[in-house]
């Protein structure tokens, strides 16, 4: 028993054992060591042929550098949009199942319908916006166009349908999307060898279209109505870690994929006319590029749009702050897809789902969590609150007023705005809503007063300067500082008595409307201060706006009078002396400097001032710390100090003393009136000005005491004051014509780049001398650049080194840091502590140390660095650039840099949208807001590569309307096709080539060159067939055209000379031959000829010139060529704003054909096109004649011998004819007879004598053979026996040699 | 047609800036309407040179409209697409060429055809920045973009001074198709200063009396000092021939044939003949490319007093130092060409230090903003030592992704 089981021994195979065994059998034949076959057997590896070397070199650099793209610079903001997945696919395929399926795997909630699209957060950094596309093709076109990833859902029972070829054509078209592709309905194949073969099937035929690999999913059943949910997570896990490629039109066009709309058309307007156009807000988030205001837009399927205004919001999806945690909370699994009714806003009455909770909440959240800087927070907090808040109330008024019927909803609608905004006082609700209404007419009368005079007076006297005029500048100058240096103290002390009843969270920013824009933090800060001051002016405090006032205008005065008046309080005298002070002082440095260095010094004086009392926001800041900073201030910069003290004393010296003074006079001009208005008081509203002048620069300097404002700010009253200048009028009847002559002259003044110096400075003089000594190589040098300091340093790290050759140990200078120590003591005393000295020898040596790092990394480096790495090196800085250079500002400033950037949600008003759009609004079909680039929306002439799709079965027709998808745009328009000739000619053609590319040139969008196109006959309905005509890519843009058409003109001849014909018939007049002088022209038969000159009679007629002599049949013709025009036409497809459930169903224009169809006209064919039977005559020719003397010349062998007839025969040599007689016939015939008779008796004996004559042959052939036979035998027999002789005798020899030699 | 359709129109009042506006509206492709061209003044309406500047424009552009109304005073433009190519254009001469060049900077990298043009006036005046500024400072400032090859140039067939010109000048520029964003924000220390004193039908001696008294000056800052002297006489100091003349609108007064006064010059041609003047330009380099520039010329003929070359040179040396005190790394004169070719890079950041802004830049600012929704960052940044000029103000911006749409692709 125990034996049976024992096993039986196996040798090893595999693994670890028998690997030792074979290693130590190949070691026992001496060739274990050495695996590697090159080493072993390195004869076999050398180079044989350098040639072929060479060429597998070639191969593999040319496979590597195929690997590489164009480097680009990477633009993906640092938090992208939520990427945009489209499901798509042929109906009842399963699009809807697996986008809840999707969905509810990232949020586990569970949508009941979907509407538009969906977006959720995924993953910690990924967010996903899914969308479904239907099987319309404008549908397709659009998704294409934003998709980042395409889910392609294939029925796997049924195999592959036109609609997914359709969508991967026009995939390819505008930029390839990534792709992955899933198999549904597998559940119905029983047969699970057929099942896969089907997958093998379907994915090779994927991987053709796509790109061999590409990722294909398969679903394999449904539970419950549902995916398997596994499947679905790994579907999901791909999703969320897939990495997408930039494309081209997306990264450089900014585009909104709309996931919300609101119609904010006065819906009294709508009463009047229901059908007018609409103004609209769409929200979504950006992608691509950055968005500037008042752009130009496309909506596809609705038209072109300038924006009328955009703003960011905060993010109704926004993802996880950023924490180290695995995965998601539940709390932070969010959706937004109001479309559906998710997300924020009511769509049901049993609303599962909180109405405007979700901006709101959010902004709650923000403020909680950032509680440090209260002041600077809150202002932010509050100041994006006023944009959700206008955007959401605007949103729910019309959210409610749809269902509800807009009639009675009017009032509702400004009231809950109001109501969230009264919060303390009663004046800010004014302003908010003067605000929420962008309308100036329902300001508060003061403040309207005071601000159209601001602005009246800028424009006066900015309009008046030319941008930063020097008088006016100067004159500004001199007053922002007084007050800069005054208001933010009066503001300050004004703040201290109300500040305590009011919350700073106001939103006081945009109380004025120069504000707007700008708010960079601080700025906002001050701006909040002022207008906090202000609207306790208007509001409540009287006495405190006229103090204000009073005390600026007084400012303004003693600005330019330099004396100090009585009523001011002691705020203003104790400031003024302290200018007054600062003005002595640095009056002497003025005498040096006697220029100021630009245009806003003084403001950045200012600016500075203003930051550092923000800053400070305390409201127990006294006024001494004022003065102490003021008097610091001294110090830093003595210049503009210098400058103000200047103007407060010398009003004279003001109006030269600027350096850019571009329009003097006028300013000189200007200066007087102000001053003769504060003196004589001649003019009362020229006096009103010059304080509210005081005041708006008040203002203006405190909110952004900036360069930039005078830049951008003044931009804006410059158009303002246009406005106003026209609506001055006496009587209704006459224009007043102020002699403002500043503005017209600066309007009409000199244009010329040049920058002129007004004042040089004196540079004989030494001081003058030494502030520019620097600029040059010889001047002093920066610490990191002196060529003796780096000398030095370099000594110091090279400076030890030992001469090996002498063995001499050189050292470097052992002193250094002692000395450096020494002088930093002179240098600071403080320094002296131990500590610092260690710490400042760390940093010296980490110093060293970063530098032979780096000189090493350089050196190593060096060898690999290629021109690719370069290049990427550089793009990869400049994308660091990118984005640091705005990162500490906030969003509001960032955003008027930048423009709007991408991964940002925004709300874009549109206006003018027909009212088609919103009443019949699906929210199922996409919306797509395609920003468009620098004159992208003018049209012109476009030439583009085109080629017939080679699925589409017909060919297309020159002048037939179609469909083209370009850029954003969906649009109609006639194309000519054409082919470019050898010599650079474009020739029209009839009909697009079979399998060529032709070019084609239409009237329509201008659209940047490279730029994918595809063209379809129609939109609308579905065909089996497939239904993308033509793809092709934009060549070039233009506003004429090149297409020309061969035109030939033929003539007759008339008169034949004998190479010079006359021509009738081709032109009509004497100057139609004169134009064509010189043309070359060709007869049908092929005859050459040149048109000479015209002829005098008949009209039309010239004589021309040919290679041989024509006929009078021949038919003459010149070949010319003519212009095309093109017919203008471009027609949006404005499918879009068809009714809901005919979105489908746009028709544009038709073809000649579809029309005849439509109409049953039958083509009438022109007879002579028809194909008749050939039928030709049979043409005889005379025989060749070659003439005597030609004869003559010939060579014997090529004279005609043959064909040379005999002279006629003399009659006398004529043989009679012979007539026999019946008895010579008998004779005759007998004879005949006979001698048949005999013929046949010789032909039988010479056939029989042929016989004879074989056997005969026969006979002796076998007699030849026996002889042969019996002499061979003799022969045999000879030899045999001569044979045995000569053996005997050799025999015989052998035996006595000394015979055989004789016998020999 | 759906919705708007069409970019914006822009409308402005005043002659003012006119070239700046139709140089951004052609690159920006939104027409422009300008109002009030002088409508008060006693001659109302565009005059010659600005007329001339129009022309020049409808010809490197194809397809573009100009509406002017009769008297003058109401311009409507709208761009067509920049075409470029082998051009000539008899500039008028009551502005110098540069006036007419320093547009053409701005549009010509933008072409169809590469272009090449000849401009014939006035190449030195008073007023506009010269041919030989121009030279020295914009197109080392077109290289720092990308624009660069062996096409662009600029060259001074002849010199000719106001009031009568005849000079010429042969402006040839490459395409491009995208520009590069620039960071150049370290002007670096100035090496060299070099410039060129012309002297066209005056004594030769005048250029060196200027190269003498300039270099006094400079010479207490710097020793590699280096300036040409340029002395055009003959038909390449502006001897009108019929072809000039014909351009000024003198068609009859000028008797003798072109090829005549092509090949002689003589006393018979003199009251017909160009002006004469004298000028100089400095030009002071740094070690990283920065260009600064400053030039004066005399008084135009029978205008104004005489001015004697020693004061000129002095004078001219003192506008550079001048111009070196303000700093930056354009010079003033070229500020705006900065600014614009940073707008019009890809959508990346770009910076520059400059000088004090320009009345004109600063105008130039507001347009941009206008035509192109760009707004630049501007920061002050005084010199952190004592001795390096005045203040200077860091620009920064994003481009705009611009790409020339009408370079054609194979």
């Amino acid at each position: 028993m125990e034996e049976k089981e024992k096993k039986k021994h196996h040798a090893k195979h595999s693994g670890p054992k028998a690997e030792k065994k074979r290693k130590r059998h190949l070691n026992d034949l001496g060739i274990g060591e050495e695996e590697d076959a090159r080493k072993r057997n390195p004869k076999a590896f050398t180079v044989q042929s350098a040639v072929r070397m060479a060429r597998t070199f070639h191969r593999t650099q040319d496979l590597k550098t195929k690997k590489h793209h164009i480097p680009v610079v990477d633009r993906t903001p640092l938090e992208p949009p939520p990427v945009v997945v489209v499901v798509v696919g042929p109906p009842k395929v399963g699009k809807s199942t697996l986008i809840k399926c999707l969905i509810k795997n990232f949020t586990r909630q569970k949508l009941v319908e979907i509407r538009g699209p969906v977006t959720i957060v995924s993953g910690k950094k990924r967010r996903l916006t899914i969308i479904e596309c239907g099987c319309d093709v404008n549908m397709m076109i659009d998704l294409a166009k934003v998709a980042d990833l395409v889910l392609m859902l294939i029925d796997a029972s049924f195999g592959f349908e036109m609609e997914t070829f359709e969508f991967l054509n026009i995939c390819q078209v505008h930029g390839f999307p990534k792709i992955m592709g899933i198999l549904t309905h597998l559940d119905t194949f029983k047969n699970n060898k057929q099942l896969k073969k089907t997958k093998k099937r379907l994915k090779h035929r994927f991987w053709t279209e796509v790109y061999p690999g590409a990722k294909l999913f398969y679903l394999s059943g449904m539970v419950h109505g549902e995916y398997q949910k596994q499947e679905i997570h790994n579907l999901g896990r791909f999703i969320s870690v897939m990495k997408f490629r930039p494309l081209t039109w997306q990264t450089s066009h900014p585009y909104v994929l709309a996931d919300r709309m609101e119609d904010l058309t006065n819906p009294e307007d709508i009463r009047i006319n229901p059908k007018c156009d609409r103004k609209i807000s769409l929200y979504g988030y950006l992608r691509g590029a950055y968005l500037k205001n008042k752009s130009q837009i496309h909506m596809p399927g609705v038209g072109d749009f300038t924006v009328s205004d955009v703003s960011f919001l905060p993010d109704p999806c926004a993802l996880p702050e950023q924490q180290k945690k695995r995965s998601l909370s539940e709390k932070e699994k969010l959706i937004y897809a109001p479309l559906s009714g998710v997300g924020g806003i009511v769509y049901d009455k049993d609303a599962v789902y909180i109405d405007l909770g979700g901006s709101h909440a959010h902004e709650n959240e923000e403020e909680e969590m950032r509680p440090n800087h209260e002041l600077l927070q809150s202002l932010i907090s509050t100041h994006s609150a006023i944009d959700t808040k206008m955007a959401s109330s605007k949103v729910s008024l019309f959210m409610d007023s749809r269902p509800l019927g807009s009639e009675d909803v009017g009032q509702e609608i400004v009231m809950p705005k109001e109501e969230r905004q009264i919060d303390l006082k009663t004046g800010r609700v004014r302003r908010k809503a003067l605000f929420d209404e962008e309308e100036k007419k329902e300001n508060d009368d003061a403040v309207s007063d005071e601000e159209d005079d601001q602005e009246e007076e800028e424009a006066m006297s900015e309009d008046g300067s030319n941008g930063d005029d020097e008088e006016d500048s100067e004159e500004e100058s001199g007053e922002e500082l007084l007050e800069a240096e005054m208001a933010p103290g009066s503001a300050k002390r004004l703040k201290t008595e109300v500040a305590k009843e009011e919350t700073v969270s106001e939103l006081p920013a945009f109380a004025d409307s120069e504000d707007d824009l700008e708010m960079s933090s601080e700025e906002g800060q001050a701006a909040s201060e002022e207008n906090e001051t202000e609207e306790d002016d208007d509001g409540d405090d009287d006495e405190q706006r006229t103090y204000g006032n009073e005390s600026s205008d007084s400012e303004f005065e003693a600005a330019s009078k330099g004396t100090v008046e009585s009523e001011q309080n002691e705020l203003v005298s104790e400031d003024k002396e302290m200018r007054s002070e600062l003005s002595v002082r640095s009056l002497k440095k003025k005498l040096l400097l006697t220029t100021d260095s630009g245009n806003c010094t003084a403001e950045e004086a200012s600016e500075s001032e203003v930051e550092s009392l923000s800053e400070g926001d305390d409201e127990e800041k006294s006024q001494d710390e004022l003065e102490a900073e003021v008097s610091d201030r001294k110090g830093f910069q003595p210049k503009q100090a210098g400058r103000t003290g200047l103007h407060a004393e010398l009003e004279v010296v003001e109006a030269d003393d600027d350096v850019e003074n571009l329009l003097r006079e006028e300013e000189e001009y200007e200066e007087k009136i102000d001053f003769s208005a504060d003196t004589a008081g001649a003019l009362k509203w020229k006096e009103d000005l010059t304080q509210k002048a005081a005041q708006a620069f008040l203002r203006q300097q405190q909110a952004t005491p900036n360069l930039r404002k005078l830049i951008y700010g003044t931009a804006v009253e410059d158009e303002d004051r246009e406005g106003e200048d026209a609506g001055d009028e006496l009587g209704g009847l006459f224009h007043v014509s102020r002699p403002d002559k500043e503005s017209k002259q600066k309007a009409n003044g000199l244009d010329c780049s040049k920058f002129l110096v007004e004042k040089p400075q004196d540079w004989d003089l030494e001081e003058v001398m030494s502030s520019i000594r620097d600029c040059f190589v010889t001047g002093k040098w920066e610490e990191d650049k002196d060529a003796a300091k780096l000398l030095e340093e370099d000594e110091e790290l090279y400076g030890d080194f030992e001469d090996l050759e002498t063995g001499v140990v050189h050292k470097g200078r052992p002193t250094t840091e002692g000395d450096e120590s020494e002088n930093e003591e002179k240098n600071d005393g403080k320094k002296s502590k131990p500590e610092a000295e260690e710490e400042e020898a760390k940093k010296e040596r980490l110093e060293k140390k970063r530098k032979l790092k780096e000189m090493f990394d350089a050196e190593y480096d060096e060898g690999d660095a290629t021109y690719f790495d370069d290049l990427k090196e550089e793009m990869h800085k400049q994308a660091q650039l990118n984005r640091a250079e705005f990162e500490d500002q906030d969003d509001e400033t960032r955003v008027q840099y930048e423009g709007f950037r991408p991964g940002m949600y925004v709300r874009i008003e549109i206006e003018n949208v027909p009212c088609e759009f919103v009443l019949n609004f699906d929210p199922h079909y996409p919306i797509i807001l395609g920003g468009l680039g620098n004159s992208e929306g003018n049209v012109g002439y476009v030439q583009l590569r085109l080629k017939k799709h080679r699925w589409y079965k017909k060919i297309l027709k020159t002048r037939d309307p179609l469909i083209l998808s370009l850029g954003w745009r969906r649009f109609q328009t006639i194309p000519m096709f054409y082919i470019e000739d050898h010599n650079g000619r474009h020739r029209l053609l009839k009909y697009t080539p079979q399998h060529m590319h032709c070019g084609a040139t239409f009237w329509g969008p201008i659209t940047p060159q490279g730029t994918g196109f595809l063209a379809v006959q129609s939109v609308c309905g579905t065909t089996p067939d497939f239904r993308i005509a033509a793809t092709g890519v934009v060549l070039d843009l233009d506003k004429s055209i090149t297409v020309v058409k061969k035109l030939k003109l033929t003539g007759f001849p008339f008169k034949i000379f004998k190479n010079t014909s006359f021509i009738k018939g081709m032109f009509n007049s004497q100057l139609e031959v004169a134009k064509f002088e010189g043309a070359a022209i060709r007869t049908v038969s092929g005859i050459r000829g040149q048109i000479k000159k015209a002829l005098r009679a008949p009209a039309g007629a010239f004589r021309a010139t040919f290679e041989d002599k024509l006929l009078m049949s021949d038919i003459v013709f010149v070949r010319t060529w003519y212009p095309v025009s093109i017919p203008k036409f471009y027609n949006p497809v404005t499918s879009l704003l068809k009714p809901a459930g005919e979105k489908d169903s746009w028709r544009g224009m038709r073809t000649t054909g579809q029309l005849r169809h439509d109409r049953g006209i039958k083509l009438k064919q022109n007879k002579d096109s028809l194909y008749k039977p050939i039928v030709r005559e049979k043409r005889h020719f005379n025989k060749l004649h070659i003439p005597k003397a030609l004869q003559k010349a010939l060579p014997f062998k090529n004279k005609p011998k043959n064909l040379e007839k005999k002279g006629k025969t003399p009659k006398d040599q004529w043989r009679p004819a012979v007539i026999r007689e019946p008895h010579e016939k008998k004779i005759s015939a007998l004879l005949n007879a006979l001698s048949t008779v005999n013929n046949y008796k010789i032909k039988k004996a010479k056939v029989k004598h042929r016989q004879q004559i074989k056997e005969y042959v026969k006979v002796k052939q076998k007699e030849e053979e026996q002889k042969l036979k019996r002499q061979k035998e003799a022969k045999k027999k000879i030899y045999r026996i001569l044979g045995q002789r000569e053996k005997k005798r050799q025999k015989s020899s052998l035996k006595g040699s000394s015979e055989g030699g004789k016998s020999v | 047609m759906a919705g708007g359709g069409g970019a914006q129109c822009l409308s402005y009042a005043g002659c003012n800036f006119l070239r700046q506006r139709l140089v951004l509206s052609t690159l920006s492709g939104r027409p422009l309407k300008i109002r009030k061209i002088r409508a008060k003044e006693e001659d109302p309406g565009l005059r010659d040179f600005e007329a001339c500047f129009i022309r020049l424009i409808d010809k490197v552009t194809n397809g573009s409209r100009i509406e002017i109304n009769q008297t003058g005073t109401t311009l409507y433009y709208q761009p067509g697409l920049l075409y470029g190519g082998s051009l000539e254009h008899d500039c008028s001469p009551s502005r110098s060429i540069g006036y007419y060049l320093e547009s053409l900077l701005c549009l010509a990298p933008f072409m169809k055809h590469p272009l090449k043009i000849v401009l014939r006036g006035v190449t030195n005046d008073q007023v506009d920045p010269s041919v030989d500024v121009l030279k020295a400072t914009a197109l080392p400032l077109l290289k720092k973009f990308g624009i660069d090859g062996e096409s662009l140039e600029i060259k001074i067939n002849r010199r000719g001074m106001p009031p009568k010109g005849g000079g010429e000048i042969l402006f040839a520029c490459p395409v491009r198709k995208v520009l590069q964003p620039i960071q150049f924000t370290d002007p670096g220390k100035i090496k060299r200063i070099r410039g060129t004193a012309y002297s066209v039908r005056v004594s030769p001696q005048m250029a060196n009396r200027m190269v003498e008294s300039a270099r006094s000056v400079l010479n207490k800052f710097l020793p590699d000092i280096y300036i040409y002297t340029d002395h055009m006489k003959g038909i390449s100091s502006g001897n009108p021939c019929r072809r000039i003349c014909n351009s000024m609108g003198r068609k009859d007064e000028f008797p003798f044939p072109h090829w005549w006064c092509m090949s002689i010059s003589t006393a018979a041609v003199l009251p017909y003949s160009a002006s004469p003047g004298f000028g100089i330009c400095l030009i002071a380099e740094t070690i990283n490319g920065t260009i600064l520039s400053a030039e004066l010329a005399s008084n135009p003929q029978g205008q104004g007093a005489a001015v004697l070359p020693e004061e000129l040179g002095q004078n001219c040396a003192k506008l550079l130092l001048e111009e070196i005190y303000r700093g930056g790394c354009v010079d003033s004169t070229n500020q705006s060409l900065a600014l614009l070719l940073m707008t019009l890079g890809q959508q990346d950041v770009s910076k520059v230090l400059l000088g004090p802004l320009s009345p004109y830049t600063i105008e130039f600012l507001r347009h941009l903003r206008s035509f192109f929704q760009i707004m630049f960052k501007i920061e002050m940044k005084s010199p952190e030592e004592e001795r390096k000029g005045g203040e200077k103000v860091l620009m920064t911006c994003v481009g705009i992704g611009f790409s020339n749409l009408s370079k054609t692709i194979r």
